[in-house]
């Protein structure tokens, strides 16, 4: 349930080392912020595409990640062309999905391990003044990652049991004990760190 | 009671998770089913407390950056950052600061009661939701150039959903304080 | 290894969970059993500093667990009652590697011990598995596989069964038994302990009785039952 989003490929796009894309994207995200006319956003939205589809990624996988967004897209434009005109209602339009498309494609074509290797380096210096610990960090990654699917266990368990009590959709009395029984794993897991803690 | 405070960050970043990928809630008279993400962000700030609430919603944030589906309908990666609604995702460290931040103070004393109670919903309301938009809204404005005002009109139809969700989160976390006493620690 | 308890206590504002224990412990293979809530968890705890005593002392071939946690630590092992939370990274490799880096840093030699830890338990094919893939039985043995990778002189099981079907008790049981090293077992499955040196039952705080694991689990039976 946590596949990354990683697209396993050899594109052009995949070779170029994580840090770069991540600047790439940056000053992208700056200069179509400034970027006025219409066509020059069109043009950068069709690259957009073009990544994106380069990739080999599945339309479906896309599908699930741009859906969302078109529903606030719509209403983006209805509301900047009421107010400012269909022209700038397009301009807006265009902005955006060319950043999205452009944020997705540097998402599906960088392992996550490479990502996590950038937030590492990126924290370093935080770690000499003494505010980050490195392990800790990389502990606290690794036991979100290990324990979502048990928690969403929990939650499916939980669930059932309500239903066969016929207690319905009432969210207080899902997510209570939800957390109750998280909680009392964060003790057990302490306890179990604890003692490999030499 | 033992307990280790990255795990507990760690573990309420899962529970973000697991609420945010939990089916969204159909509400009568609010266009939007409603996820449960934001209660998500309200519990770890009421639970955790000021720093280990954000610093939850930060590590969740992350997996969401780093390519992971931990967005509500399994969405991630960089572009739900970059887009429209990305300062409503960044305002959540802060908003699980402010409302465990005011949780101490509000909720403290006489939690179990309706004081308590309406602590934990005060500071569920201002870190949840308002300090959210206040970052959520002026991103909004700046990436689709709308100015603040009618930014702020397009997301009224969503405050309806969310007072309902800070009205459970406190109701959720004054329960929980019950039998799992955290407001001291 | 020689484990002392010196009128250890523990008391919590509720309760005194155990009073003046003094026991010294010795045997190879030492059972400990009790009603719920007598105190065996505490006790097990003790052993390793999970738990430290509130007065009195437990000492750990000589090391007093309340100053010299770490070497204590790095002596004994310990396996819990939920098999589940004891695995704490999202692969079973990395979480036998977790706290090995310091003792072998050295990559090849450390995926060495995994592996061969892993097969020795006869679940090396598991190395490369998603953690909550694995069943209650599994996660036990890999459980155990990541404290004997840390080469303990002692390991102390906190019913280790319990929470286990019946196969999977009969695996846990037949690697309990094949360990070289030794073990403290705390359990209500009474079976498992019958082969063992020493037997002792707590109850209220206290060792009620203290003898072979027949004479013991027929006083446990009687008074306990």
């Amino acid at each position: 349930m946590m596949e990354p989003l990683y697209v396993t490929g050899d594109t052009p796009l995949h070779r170029l080392p994580a840090w770069g894309k991540l600047l790439a994207l940056l000053v992208a995200g700056a200069g179509l912020f400034v970027l006025r006319d219409p066509l020059w956003l069109a043009f950068a939205f069709g690259f957009s595409v073009v990544l994106v589809w380069s990739t080999g990624v599945a339309a479906a996988a896309v599908w699930r990640q741009v859906r969302g967004l078109l529903w606030v897209l719509l209403a983006v434009a209805l509301f900047t062309g009421w107010f400012q005109g269909p022209l700038e209602a397009l301009a807006v339009v265009l902005r955006v999905a060319a950043m999205v498309g452009l944020a997705l494609a540097v998402t599906l074509a960088t392992r996550t391990s490479d990502l996590i290797a950038v937030c590492e380096k990126a924290l370093r210096p935080l770690e000499r003044t003494g505010l980050v610990d490195a392990e800790k960090v990389a502990l606290a990654l690794a036991l979100t990652l290990r324990f979502v699917p048990e928690i969403w266990r929990n939650f499916q368990e939980i669930r059932e049991a309500q239903a066969a009590r016929g207690l319905g959709a009432n969210p207080v009395a899902l997510i209570v004990p939800l957390i109750v029984l998280t909680l009392k794993r964060a003790q057990e897991v302490s306890e179990a760190i604890d003692a490999r803690s030499v | 009671m033992k307990s280790n405070n990255t795990v507990l960050v760690a573990l309420f970043a899962a529970l973000i998770v697991v609420l945010s990928l939990m089916p969204p809630i159909p509400m009568p008279g609010i266009p939007v089913p409603i996820t449960l993400q934001t209660l998500g962000v309200m519990l770890a700030g009421a639970m955790l407390g000021p720093v280990r609430g954000a610093l939850a919603c930060l590590l969740y944030l992350a997996l969401a950056a780093i390519g992971l589906p931990v967005l509500p309908g399994g969405r991630g990666g960089l572009g739900a950052f970059f887009g429209p609604t990305g300062g409503f995702l960044i305002g959540m460290v802060a908003g699980a600061f402010v409302t465990g931040w005011l949780a101490r103070r509000l909720a403290a004393r006489g939690s179990g009661t309706w004081k308590g109670l309406a602590g934990y919903v005060a500071a569920c309301v201002v870190g949840g939701i308002v300090v959210v938009y206040a970052v959520g809204v002026p991103w909004l404005a700046a990436v689709a150039k709308m100015d603040m005002a009618k930014a702020g009109g397009a997301v009224v139809v969503f405050l309806p959903g969310d007072l309902v969700k800070a009205v459970v989160a406190a109701w959720v976390a004054s329960r929980v304080e019950r039998v799992f006493p955290m407001l001291g620690r | 290894m020689l484990i002392e308890f010196d009128q250890a206590v523990v008391s919590t504002p509720q309760a005194e969970v155990l009073r003046g224990v003094s026991v010294t412990l010795a045997e190879r293979r030492i059972g400990i059993v009790g009603p719920n809530g007598a105190g065996k968890s505490t006790m097990a705890r003790l052993v390793n500093g999970l738990v430290v005593p509130s007065s009195g002392s437990v000492r750990v071939d000589g090391l007093d667990t309340r100053q010299d946690l770490k070497a204590v630590r790095a002596r004994v092992g310990f396996v819990f009652q939920n098999p589940e939370n004891q695995i704490v990274f999202p692969i079973v490799r990395e979480d036998l590697a977790f706290g090995l880096k310091r003792l072998a840093p050295d990559r090849q030699q450390r995926e060495a011990r995994i592996d061969s830890q892993l097969a020795r338990l006869g679940v090396g094919h598991l190395a490369d598995r998603s953690s909550h893939t694995l069943s209650g039985g599994e996660r036990q043995l890999v459980a155990l596989a990541a404290v004997l990778v840390m080469e303990p002189a002692l390991i102390v099981f906190d019913e280790p069964t319990t929470q286990l079907d019946l196969r999977n008790r009969n695996r846990v049981r037949a690697a309990i038994d094949g360990l070289p090293h030794d073990a403290i077992v705390v359990s209500h499955d009474l079976e498992l302990l019958e082969d063992f040196d020493r037997v002792l039952v707590v109850r209220d705080g206290t060792i009620a009785a203290d003898d072979t694991p027949a004479a013991a689990l027929r006083w446990y039976r009687e008074h306990c039952g």
